[in-house]
């Protein structure tokens, strides 16, 4: 029986920074920074958790055994994002999770040992880094979510793979440096491509019984530019390196990155290609998949980097990615704060997004021992509906700028989903000309509230347009 | 079926200090300034009051919570004092409870009093404050305005009215309120102001403007209600008398159940049948002769209009561009500026508007007084559209 890819999503934020705004913007400053391309930026209020929910989603109708998140940007260090995924994801408590960070080599880490342990998992990888204004990072990195199905008979089987661990510093950040510190380029690649690239991409095509020139397709994580056109002219290899073309449409991902760009891969691939996969950080992960079949979801992903909104305020792009921080006046010292008795008792509804059905028929949220349907006259119990997939319609809407928002303004109002249920919602991913009544809106989740002081945020789902605009006409 | 409590109960003084932001004044104060006129119109003393209902809807506001700020601030002789709080409805709910206890021959006299002090925010708006800790982990915090900015969308939708359009009648009702407001003395906002700046000023909550937002004010009213047996002993030979007090709550259907299309008020229409009811008020265009409405933002007054049965539905734009509602109109709102440019302490302002309807009974409204008052609405509208307290009190003359 043979393991490998059964199925691929991902998510990009809808918000994009076009890199020529900010290289404007820096001029006067002569700093060395990349000037194409864009940039995904999350919402204030995505975080890896929100994304991962959203590029994973799609993957789990069926619960997997296990769930592997990846990430070096996870908000907690002590509280499983695994766990939270879980619960936004309604999946059986008895499923096995675990958190994987430290390193941008986390997703394809993840994979390969979910690949190894033969089962069938689902492997989310999500960034949302913090990065220094000036930096190229700041500039380079993106943020967004990719995931990845694996199981037996798959779509695109596990052919061969090797992996090369190494204490190889390219660029690092740490608690005391939470931003990344990175070193010469020309050494990082010179080190990358000779050291660890080159031999741990020769290995996995020898442990695939493939030569380098028969790879179709490749997505390699390249440390910095250009290391990929090095290795592949080295090989004699004239795959296209689809991990290029998304650092250059919506940044380089993290530890998503790899993930992201194999979904990409596999969408252009055709049955019989092989496809070179490549983690890189603190080593070299690399695998190669032959496509067998159409990858569900595969498809989609490269209509992803083609989708948004351009932000035409670079103070904007500062104030999302915590580059400046805005005196928002004394509304903003509103603090929520969430208690574990709370969360304990309705925390799992909450981030689920979990309705109840009366004995009518009727759906409502929240749960409540008297239904709200006024036919019902006591307490009968309700039984457990999701609302996160069901599509609905705007009933009434305002966009609020008195209240407090960090990415003003505050837009929200009653929702009424197709299966009857009415929730009085944020909404999010505004449309250029505003929410009106009738839009037809879905789900995702979102971060709710979020306690600075405390270092704690809590989540829930908010509406958003059906469909996103393409870039640059929104 | 219960008679209700018309004529039952009678005011016999009442007192309102001046609205607006007043840095010279705390609550306590504000609550004694309103006292000291209230028994100077009474002709009675404190100690006649044998109970007591305060209304204060943001004790966390330099007021304090429970009975014993006001109890302290007026030196109330140790007689109970019970301290309410329905959001918006605080005031009208004070006098609902000093009423009913009156009504019932528990007390003869007994004090109702709101009282705010909103400026010690330190901002403009309502503060934001928890729902509660279970409901903060799903439900938006949106401002006040933000919420009923919502009734605007929604009644567009409802009844096919292009948004400019209405746009234009909401102008109308702070238009109005601001040409009122300039003849109240107490009121917040004095200065009447042109419609070209209303519709141009900056948004707040689409589609409300800054002028489409009621003031924001520190105050105090009170009222002191009696017996009309008592009430003519102290001299009043016609009291002003409370035809009806009406409460209503909202129970979760508009939130959570898919019938409301946002575009009216439930609450004001149950409170406002069971108020015409208990009044014996058949016809209210035609009956009464004033109103004092919740005009937190211009759309709440317009969809009052028809909530109150005074606009027939989808009329109430037409109704108020023709100046029905305006002081020389058939039936004028907000005499004395409002909640616009009175201003919204807001645990005061359902006194307030007994204060105007009370002065405006007796022909004592200086140059607002509207001829001869026979009846007079009061409407207090707390929460928001899709989750609200809505309360409507009817005063006339005992005959």
């Amino acid at each position: 029986m043979e393991i490998g890819i059964a199925a691929v999503g991902g998510y990009l934020p809808m918000l994009r920074l076009d890199r020529k705004l900010a290289a404007r913007e820096l001029a006067w400053s002569g700093l060395a920074m990349p000037r194409t391309g864009f940039r995904a930026v999350a919402g204030w209020d995505e975080d890896p958790v929100t994304m991962a929910v959203e590029a994973s989603r799609a993957l789990v109708a069926m619960p997997p055994r296990a769930l592997r998140f990846a990430s070096t940007s996870a908000y907690f260090t002590d509280r499983a994002q695994g766990a939270l995924l879980v619960d936004a994801l309604a999946l059986p408590p008895s499923l096995r999770t675990t958190d994987l960070a430290n390193s941008r080599r986390a997703g394809t880490a993840a994979l390969l040992d979910a690949l190894l342990s033969g089962h069938d998992e689902v492997i989310v990888a999500a960034e949302k880094r913090d990065t220094q204004p000036g930096s190229a990072a700041h500039l380079a990195y993106g943020d967004g979510a990719a995931a990845i199905r694996t199981g037996k008979d798959p779509a695109a089987r596990l052919a061969g793979h090797a992996s090369l661990t190494s204490d190889f510093i390219d660029r690092y950040t740490s608690r005391d440096h939470p931003t990344p510190y990175a070193y010469e380029e020309r050494f990082v690649r010179d080190t990358a491509v000779k050291k660890l690239l080159l031999p741990a991409i020769e290995a996995a095509c020898a442990a695939a019984g493939i030569t380098a020139e028969q790879i179709a397709h490749a997505a390699c994580v390249e440390p910095v530019a250009n290391c990929w056109k090095t290795v592949a002219k080295r090989l004699r290899c004239a795959a296209p390196n689809h991990c290029e073309a998304l650092s250059n449409a919506a940044g380089d991902l993290g530890a998503a990155h790899p993930l992201f760009g194999l979904g990409i891969a596999l969408g252009a691939a055709k049955p019989g290609d092989f496809v070179l996969l490549v983690g890189f950080g603190s080593g070299v992960d690399a695998l190669v998949f032959e496509v067998t079949a159409m990858v569900p979801g595969a498809g989609e992903i490269a209509t992803l980097l083609t989708e948004g909104e351009v932000i035409r305020d670079f103070v904007r792009f500062l104030n999302l990615t915590g580059a400046v921080s805005l005196d928002w006046g004394m509304r903003a010292e509103f603090e929520q704060k969430a208690q574990a008795t709370v969360l304990e008792r309705v925390g799992r509804d909450t981030i689920g997004f979990i309705g109840g059905r009366d004995s009518t028929g009727n759906v409502q949220f929240p749960k409540s021992a008297i239904p709200v349907n006024p036919t019902i006259e006591g307490p009968e119990p309700l039984e457990d509906v999701r609302l996160a997939d069901e599509q609905a319609s705007i009933v009434s809407v305002t966009a609020d700028r008195l209240n407090f928002s960090p990415d003003p303004p505050f837009d929200f109002g009653l929702v009424q989903f197709d299966n009857g249920a009415r929730v009085l919602m944020e909404m999010v991913d505004r449309p250029s000309g505003g929410f009106k009544v009738a839009d037809r809106v879905r789900m995702c989740l979102r971060i709710k509230a979020q306690n600075v002081r405390l270092g704690f945020r809590t989540y829930f789902w908010k509406a958003a347009p059906v469909a996103r605009p393409r870039l640059g006409e929104g | 079926m219960a008679s209700g409590i018309r004529d039952k109960v009678a005011i016999v003084g009442m007192g309102c200090t001046r609205f607006g932001e007043r840095w010279d004044v705390g609550a306590d104060g504000l609550m004694v300034e309103a006292f000291a006129e209230a028994l100077a119109d009474a002709g009675i003393g404190r100690k006649a009051i044998e109970a007591a209902w305060v209304g204060n809807a943001l004790d966390d506001i330099n007021v304090g919570n429970s009975a014993l700020p006001a109890a302290h601030a007026l030196r109330l002789d140790r007689i109970p004092v019970t301290r309410v709080e329905n959001m918006c409805a605080t005031g009208t709910e004070a006098l609902r409870g000093a009423t009913y206890a009156v009504a019932s021959g528990a007390v003869d006299i007994a004090l109702a009093i709101g009282v705010e002090k909103l400026k010690d925010t330190g901002y403009g708006g309502l503060p934001l404050r928890t729902k509660g800790v279970q409901n903060d982990l799903w439900m938006p915090y949106g401002s006040a305005p933000g919420t009923f900015a919502q009734l605007a969308g929604a009644y567009a939708a409802r009844h096919g009215i292009d948004a400019a359009d209405l746009k234009r009648a909401m102008a109308h009702v702070s238009w109005k309120s601001h040409q009122n407001g300039a003849h109240s003395p107490k009121a917040h906002l004095r200065g009447a102001i042109e419609m070209e700046r209303i519709l141009g000023a900056p948004m707040i909550a689409d589609p409300l403007g800054i002028f489409d937002c009621c003031g924001v004010s520190d105050g105090a009213a009170c009222a002191i209600v009696t017996t009309p047996e008592i009430a003519r002993g102290l001299g009043r030979t016609n009291p002003v008398t409370i035809k009806a007090v009406q409460l209503s709550a909202s129970n979760g259907w508009e939130m959570q159940f898919g019938e409301w299309d946002g575009a009216s008020v439930p609450n004001t229409r149950a409170a406002a049948a069971r108020a015409y009811a208990e009044a014996g008020i058949r016809d209210p265009r035609a009956e009464l002769d004033m109103t004092e409405v919740h005009d937190c933002f211009s759309i709440t007054e317009l969809v009052i209009m028809e909530d109150l049965g005074l606009s027939d539905e989808g009329r109430a734009p037409a109704d108020i561009l023709d100046g029905r509602y305006d002081r020389d109109g058939a039936i004028p709102c907000q005499l004395d500026g409002g909640l616009k440019c009175f201003g919204h302490p807001v645990g005061a302002s359902g006194l307030r508007m007994a204060y105007e309807v009370y002065n405006q009974l007796q022909g004592r409204a200086g140059e607002r007084q509207r001829g001869k008052v026979d009846f007079g609405l009061t409407h207090n509208l707390g929460g928001s559209p899709f989750n609200s307290v809505a309360a409507v009190a009817i005063l006339g003359r005992l005959n």
